[in-house]
């Protein structure tokens, strides 16, 4: 096994051999196994991103693969099984979801001493300000568009077919409901002390959570940030780690959350209204308002839970950025509240 | 009592930012020690208004618990009433009056999910909730995370 990793970084060498012992384990008669360019890149809050090439040779003959491994940071926003999203990206080759082939799953780290994931390294690069940032306005409504595209594709995805159904759980009752208990517990696990404004705004979701039109794949974390893009074409829709079988009105709830709408909207071109007006258009589905409203709050609330995770790991030494109390979003649900009232 | 405790965190910053920050070269590392630096600013900016701040939310919890109190399960009243009656802690100590805000947002976070409220007490419970957010003094401060060293470009 070789590797330009720098003999001095003592990461990367423990990745590189974990990865040299993951390809074993996966081609056992895989020999002349090699790394270039192992680089660990910035991005990504819940898990360390490596990016490599990997050449190895075995009975089928030489293969050489450029690739990204996803490892579990020690301390992370997200606690979340490898699994899963190997399982989701396993399901979508083939299907018209721009996603990466993924290639080898270390579930509990025995290899890379954390859970991992080793994927294709698509082209395109990753900007989570896109459809604000610099290109000209059409070139971002045709992203926009093509945004709003894949998330009804992800929607049309036929998860009975791709054997879905048993590794990510066929929800059994209102999956509003079951999205509740999830990320309450969550919220009880992480919680270092009271806030009265996330316990008042679980009690509105749990007096007032709407039932589903139908079950499709939720990816649970969409937005530029998670997607690769080339050009005005998205090459693939990254960090699957929290999709699940759910509502519809989830992830549109997830890109029409008044507070994320630098990310998700265009002023004056695209924004709430225009986006489920197209949504309606692509997918037949009627959007009921009160019922997306609720799904703005949960999206809020579900934040809320992800930023007290990075609290509580910040101050059990566990995670090596500062997150505060997400008071910046109590106001906003609130008012969201109110006017669904 | 030179340099402060506000000249000594700035100062800090400064350090960081012109000595240490520019000589790490690594994406990730670099991207922690953004965040790490744009957080100190934060807290030193926020730190002379935390004392204000639990005085205040700690008087205006209690107001509302006052008003709450009626329309609470009578075991959930009793408890509010041993907490409003205890004594106040001096208003400079801050570990104390921490001490005591988690003891009063506990009860409030009780009372304000007790069933069937009157509308005007969901009004006073929204109108606290919203007027404490607006005067929190720590924010979370995002950083973009620097650019990887090489582009992902499949050939």
């Amino acid at each position: 096994m070789a590797s330009d990793a720098p003999e001095t970084d003592t990461t990367a060498r423990q990745v590189a051999d974990g990865l040299a012992q993951l390809v074993r384990h996966a081609i056992p008669s895989a020999r002349d196994i090699a790394f270039t360019g192992l680089t660990r890149s910035a991005g990504g809050l819940s898990r360390e991103n490596w990016s490599f090439d990997a050449s190895w040779t075995d009975v089928q003959g030489p293969h050489a693969h450029r690739l990204m491994l996803m490892r579990d940071a020690s301390g992370t926003l997200l606690k979340t099984e490898r699994r899963r999203e190997f399982d989701v990206l396993k399901a979508l080759e083939g299907s018209a979801v721009a996603a990466p082939a993924v290639f080898w799953m270390d579930p509990d780290g025995q290899f890379l001493g954390a859970p991992s994931l080793v994927m294709e390294r698509v082209a395109g690069s990753c900007d989570y300000m896109v459809l604000n940032g610099a290109r000209p306005l059409e070139e971002r409504l045709e992203l926009a568009h093509a945004f709003l595209q894949l998330l009804v594709d992800i929607q049309a995805a036929d998860w009975q077919a791709r054997g879905l159904g048993p590794s990510l759980g066929v929800p059994e009752g209102s999956p509003a409901e079951i999205a509740l208990d999830e990320w309450e517990a969550e919220y009880h696990r992480v919680q270092i002390e009271p806030h009265p404004e996330l316990d008042y705004v679980l009690a509105w979701m749990r007096r007032t959570a709407p039932l589903a039109q139908a079950i499709v794949l939720v990816h649970g974390d969409f937005k530029p940030g998670n997607a690769l893009i080339e050009g005005t074409r998205i090459t693939a829709k990254l960090d699957w780690e929290t999709a699940h079988l759910g509502d519809p009105l989830e992830d549109l709830g997830w890109i029409t959350n008044p507070v994320r709408r630098r990310e998700h909207q265009i002023p004056g071109h695209w924004k709430r209204a225009q986006i489920v007006e197209a949504y309606t258009r692509l997918t037949g589905r009627a959007v009921d308002d009160a019922a997306l409203a609720w799904w703005n709050v949960f999206s809020c609330w579900k934040l809320s839970v992800i930023q007290l995770t990075a609290v509580n790991e910040f101050v059990s030494g566990r995670y090596n950025r500062v997150f505060q109390t997400p008071s910046w979003l109590f106001r906003p649900m609130l008012q969201m509240m109110e006017r669904a009232a | 009592m030179r340099p402060s405790v506000e000249e000594q965190l700035l100062g800090t910053c400064r350090i960081l930012e012109t000595v240490v920050a520019p000589a790490v070269a690594e994406p990730f590392a670099r991207t922690i020690l953004d965040n790490l630096i744009a957080n100190l600013r934060m807290v030193t900016e926020a730190l002379p208004a935390v004392p204000g701040f639990l005085r205040w939310d700690n008087a205006a919890t209690q107001d509302l618990l006052h008003k709450l109190r009626g329309a609470v399960p009578p075991e959930l009243a009793g408890r509010i009433d041993a907490a409003v009656s205890a004594p106040e802690p001096d208003g400079d100590d801050s570990a104390a009056q921490t001490v005591r805000n988690g003891v009063l947002r506990a009860l409030f976070a009780e009372a304000a999910c007790t069933a069937d409220l009157a509308a005007e007490l969901h009004r006073a419970i929204q109108d606290h909730m919203i007027a404490r957010a607006s005067r929190v003094p720590m924010r979370y401060v995002p950083t973009a995370p620097s650019p990887a060293p090489t582009p992902t470009l499949r050939p």
